[in-house]
C-alpha cells in the first residue's frame, strides 16, 4: 500500500491503525448498532412466519405463533420493513461514514451533520416501531405499502425521517469526497470511496419518486386530506426506487468483496479498473429496469416491459464482472496459500476465518440468487413465478444471504473496532456463518420449489385451503430451513452481546486501502456526466411508463380513479 | 484501459449467454405467443355496475372461445352467480379444449388472480382492467389463488376451476 499524499494544511485526523478515533467510533458505532436492534425486530419475526407457513409444523405445534407481533400480516410488515428498509439504511450509512473516513484518512465535512442525520433516522425507526406495534392491523401494510392499503400516518412519517436522514448522510459524504478531490488533483479516488459515492448518487436520484408517492399520495390520503388515490401510478412510483434500492444494499457488500475480502484472504484485487466500470454500471443501470417487477400489471405496455427486460440483462453484467474479479482475486490468494491444480486454490481460502467463511459462503449463496433473478426479469418466464414464494426464496439469496451475511462479515471486525475489543467467540462466528448458509440454502431452495407449485408469497398459510399436496411438502421443509436459520440469528446476537461486554484486545487492522490505482482513468470519477446518463436513461425508460399511468383523456385527474380503502 | 485476454473471454461468454436469453424471449414471444399483461381499459372501481363487469361470469363467444369477467374484493372473486353463492369460492366450469379469456378488475385494493399449472398471473389493480388468455386441455380442477396482499383474510381468497 502506498503512502498517502496529502496537501500541507489539509484537515487530517492521525489515523491510528487498530483503535478507532473517538469521535468515529462514536458516530459510526450508534449507527452499527441501531441497525442491529432494527435486525433484532426484524431477523426474529422470520423463522417463526416460515412455521406459521408449514402446514406439518401448525399440525404437530398448533399453539406456537410469532412472538410479540402476533398477527401473521404484522409480523410480515416487521420483517419486511425492519431488515430491508431500517437495518440495512442504518448499517450502510455507518459503514460508508467508516469507509469514507479511513479511504479517505480524513473526517467528515461535518460531524454535526452527521448526528442530526442520525437522529432523524432515530425518530423515525422510533415512531416506525411504535406504530408497528401499536396498530397491527392498519399498518399491516407489509414493506412495499402499496396504494390503496393506507397506514396511520406516523408509518410514512416514519419512512419520510429514514430517507431525509440518509440524504443528509450521502451530502456529507460526497462535500468529504468533493474536500479531498480539491486537496489532491489527478489523484484517483480509493476504489471504496468511489464505490460509495456511485452508491449514494443512485440513492438519492431512487428515491426521489418514493419520497413523491409517500408525500403527495400516501400521507395525504392517511390524513384524510384526499380520499383517492392511483394504485397503478403508486406502483410505479415504488418500483421506479425499488430496484435501485436493491443495489442500494448490495454496493456495500461489493465494496467489502473488492477491497476488503483480498486483503482479508491473503491476496489483491484483480483488476481495480473493471471493478469501477462494475460500480458505475452499477449505478447507471440500476433505474431504468424497475418495470420487470411490474411484469404483472395491466396498467403498463408490452413495450415498456420488454425494454426494461433487456436493460435488466445490461444490468446483470457488472455482476458477472464481479464475480469474474472478485473470483480471481480469491484464486491468486489461493495459490499464494498453496493451492494446486485447477481447483486446489478453492481448498486454500480461509474457511476457517468467520470474516472470509461469511463472504465466500456469501458468494455461494449469490450464484443462485442472480440466476434467480434473471428468471424473474425474463418477461414471460415472470408469469410461472410473479408473487409466488419463489420471488422470497429469491431474495433471501440476495438480500438475505449475499448482503445479509457480508454484513454479517463486515460486523465481526467492525463491531471489535468499534468496541475496543475482540470478538467474544471465532468458533460461534464461524457456526453462525455455516448455518445460515445451509438454513437459507434448504429455506430458499424449498421456498423456490414451493412457488413452482402455486404456494403464493405473503400469505398466511397456516389456514389456506387452497395449496396442493407437493406446495405443502416443500413450505415444510421451509421451515427446516427457519429452524436452522433461528439457531443462526441466535448464534449471530450471542456473539453481538457478548462482543459489545468483551474485554479482551481487539486484534487485526481496518481492511481499507487509501489510494486508488493510477491507471484508472479519471473521466471515471466525472460524476455530473454519469448522473446526466442516468437521468436520460430514466427519462427514456420510465416516461413512457409514467405518462401511460396517467390518464389524460379524462383530464390530468391522477388521484379519481380509486375509492381509498382500508380492508378493516 | 487495460482488460486481461481471460476477462475479454469472461465478457464475451457472458455477452453470448445474455444475447441468448434475449433470443429465447424473442421466441417465446414471436413462435409460442406468450404474451404480457398490457393495457386494456380503465374503469372507475365505484361505478362498476355502469361497466362490462356488471355481470360477471363466464359468456361463450363462439367456438371453444370463452370470456370469464371476475371481479375481485375482499376476499373473495365474484365470478357470477352460475359459480356459486356470493363470497363464497368461485367454482367455474369449463369444457375441455376451450380458449378461455379472463376479463378481471377490483372493487377495492390491489387482488392477485392466478391460475395453477397456466400462464395466468395478474395484479388485479382498481382502475384497471387485467386481462389473460390460456387454453384448457388437460382436464381436472385448478385453483384460482390470490397471490397479492390483501389484508387479514388474504389466505381465504381463490376460487376452482373444473376442466371437464
Amino acid at each position: 500500500m502506498q503512502a498517502t499524499l496529502s496537501a500541507p494544511g489539509a484537515k487530517k485526523m492521525d489515523f491510528p491503525p487498530l483503535a478507532m478515533l473517538r469521535s468515529e467510533r462514536n458516530l459510526i458505532g450508534v449507527h452499527i448498532i441501531t441497525a442491529l436492534i432494527a435486525l433484532t425486530f426484524g431477523i426474529f419475526m422470520g423463522p417463526f412466519q416460515s412455521f406459521h407457513r408449514s402446514p406439518a409444523f401448525v399440525a404437530a405445534f398448533p399453539d406456537i405463533g410469532i412472538p410479540v407481533f402476533s398477527y401473521y400480516y404484522q409480523a410480515l410488515t416487521v420483517h419486511g420493513v425492519m431488515n430491508a428498509l431500517f437495518f440495512t439504511t442504518f448499517f450502510i450509512v455507518g459503514f460508508t461514514y467508516y469507509v469514507t473516513q479511513r479511504s479517505l484518512e480524513r473526517s467528515m465535512k461535518n460531524v454535526a451533520v452527521g448526528w442530526i442525520a442520525y437522529v432523524l433516522m432515530l425518530i423515525g425507526l422510533s415512531i416506525m416501531l411504535a406504530t408497528l406495534f401499536a396498530a397491527p392491523q392498519q399498518s399491516a401494510v407489509l414493506y412495499t405499502f402499496y396504494p390503496p392499503l393506507i397506514a396511520p400516518p406516523t408509518f410514512y412519517i416514519g419512512l419520510v425521517l429514514l430517507v431525509v436522514g440518509s440524504w443528509l448522510a450521502t451530502a456529507n459524504v460526497f462535500f468529504t469526497y468533493r474536500d479531498w478531490r480539491r486537496e489532491h488533483p489527478g489523484e484517483r479516488a480509493p476504489l471504496a470511496v468511489f464505490a460509495a459515492i456511485a452508491n449514494y448518487i443512485m440513492w438519492d436520484i431512487a428515491t426521489i419518486t418514493v419520497a413523491i408517492e409517500v408525500l403527495f399520495m400516501l400521507l395525504p390520503a392517511s390524513l384524510g386530506l384526499i380520499t383517492t388515490t392511483d394504485p397503478q401510478l403508486g406502483r410505479v412510483l415504488f418500483w421506479f426506487f425499488g430496484h435501485p434500492l436493491v443495489y442500494f444494499w448490495l454496493i456495500p457488500a461489493y465494496i467489502s468483496w473488492y477491497t476488503m475480502l483480498p486483503k482479508q484472504a491473503g491476496g489483491k484485487l484483480f483488476s481495480d479498473n473493471l471493478a469501477r466500470v462494475s460500480f458505475l454500471l452499477l449505478m447507471i443501470f440500476s433505474i431504468p429496469v424497475g418495470v420487470h417487477h411490474l411484469f404483472s400489471d395491466p396498467g403498463i405496455s408490452a413495450t415498456a416491459k420488454g425494454i426494461h427486460t433487456i436493460l435488466t440483462f445490461v444490468v446483470a453484467v457488472p455482476s458477472f464482472m464481479t464475480a469474474f474479479n472478485v473470483g480471481a482475486s480469491l484464486e491468486y490468494a489461493g495459490r499464494k496459500n498453496g493451492g494446486k491444480g485447477l481447483f486446489g486454490w478453492i481448498l486454500k481460502q480461509k474457511w476457517g476465518d468467520p470474516i472470509v467463511a461469511a463472504q465466500l459462503v456469501a458468494m455461494l449463496i449469490f450464484t443462485t440468487g442472480g440466476f434467480s433473478g434473471l428468471i424473474n426479469a425474463s418477461a414471460q418466464l415472470n408469469i410461472a413465478v410473479h408473487n409466488t414464494s419463489w420471488v422470497p426464496a429469491h431474495f433471501h439469496t440476495t438480500l438475505g444471504t449475499a448482503v445479509t451475511l457480508t454484513y454479517i462479515g463486515i460486523l465481526y471486525w467492525l463491531l471489535p473496532m468499534i468496541r475496543g475489543s475482540a470478538l467474544f467467540s471465532k468458533k460461534i462466528a464461524l457456526a453462525q456463518v455455516y448455518t445460515w448458509g445451509i438454513g437459507m440454502f434448504i429455506f430458499a431452495s424449498s421456498m423456490g420449489q414451493a412457488g413452482l407449485d402455486g404456494a403464493p408469497r405473503r400469505a398466511d398459510l397456516s389456514t389456506s385451503l387452497y395449496l396442493n399436496e407437493a406446495a405443502k411438502t416443500w413450505l415444510n421443509a421451509s421451515a427446516i430451513g427457519g429452524a436452522i436459520l433461528l439457531i443462526s440469528s441466535i448464534l449471530l446476537f450471542v456473539n453481538i452481546v457478548g462482543t459489545l461486554f468483551s474485554k479482551k484486545p481487539v486484534e487485526g487492522s481496518a481492511p481499507i486501502s487509501t489510494t486508488g490505482d493510477s491507471t484508472a482513468p479519471l473521466f471515471l470519477e466525472r460524476w455530473g456526466v454519469w448522473i446526466g446518463v442516468i437521468l436520460i436513461l430514466a427519462l427514456i425508460a420510465w416516461g413512457p411508463v409514467i405518462v401511460d399511468t396517467l390518464d389524460f383523456t379524462n383530464g390530468f385527474n391522477i388521484l379519481r380513479f380509486t375509492t381509498n380503502g382500508s380492508p378493516y | 484501459m487495460h482488460i486481461d485476454r481471460l476477462e475479454r473471454y469472461w465478457l464475451t461468454a457472458v455477452a453470448a449467454m445474455l444475447g441468448s436469453f434475449v433470443a429465447a424471449l424473442v421466441v417465446s414471444v414471436t413462435v409460442f405467443g406468450i404474451r404480457l399483461p398490457s393495457p386494456v381499459d380503465r374503469i372507475d372501481p365505484q361505478h362498476l355496475e355502469e361497466t362490462e363487469f356488471a355481470e360477471p361470469g363466464i359468456r361463450a363467444v363462439g367456438g371453444n372461445r370463452y370470456e370469464v369477467h371476475i371481479v375481485a374484493k375482499m376476499w373473495s372473486y365474484d365470478a357470477g352467480p352460475e359459480a356459486g353463492a356470493a363470497g363464497a369460492p368461485p367454482v367455474i366450469r369449463i369444457p375441455n379444449g376451450s380458449q378461455v379469456t379472463f376479463y378481471v378488475t377490483s372493487r377495492d385494493i390491489i387482488h392477485g388472480f392466478y391460475i395453477e399449472q397456466h400462464s395466468v398471473n395478474l395484479e388485479v389493480i382498481p382502475g384497471q382492467v387485467a386481462r389473460a388468455s390460456t387454453l384448457f386441455n388437460r382436464p381436472g380442477t385448478y385453483k384460482i389463488i390470490c397471490n397479492q396482499y390483501c389484508g387479514a383474510g388474504h389466505q381465504t381468497m381463490y376460487g376452482d376451476i373444473i376442466v371437464e
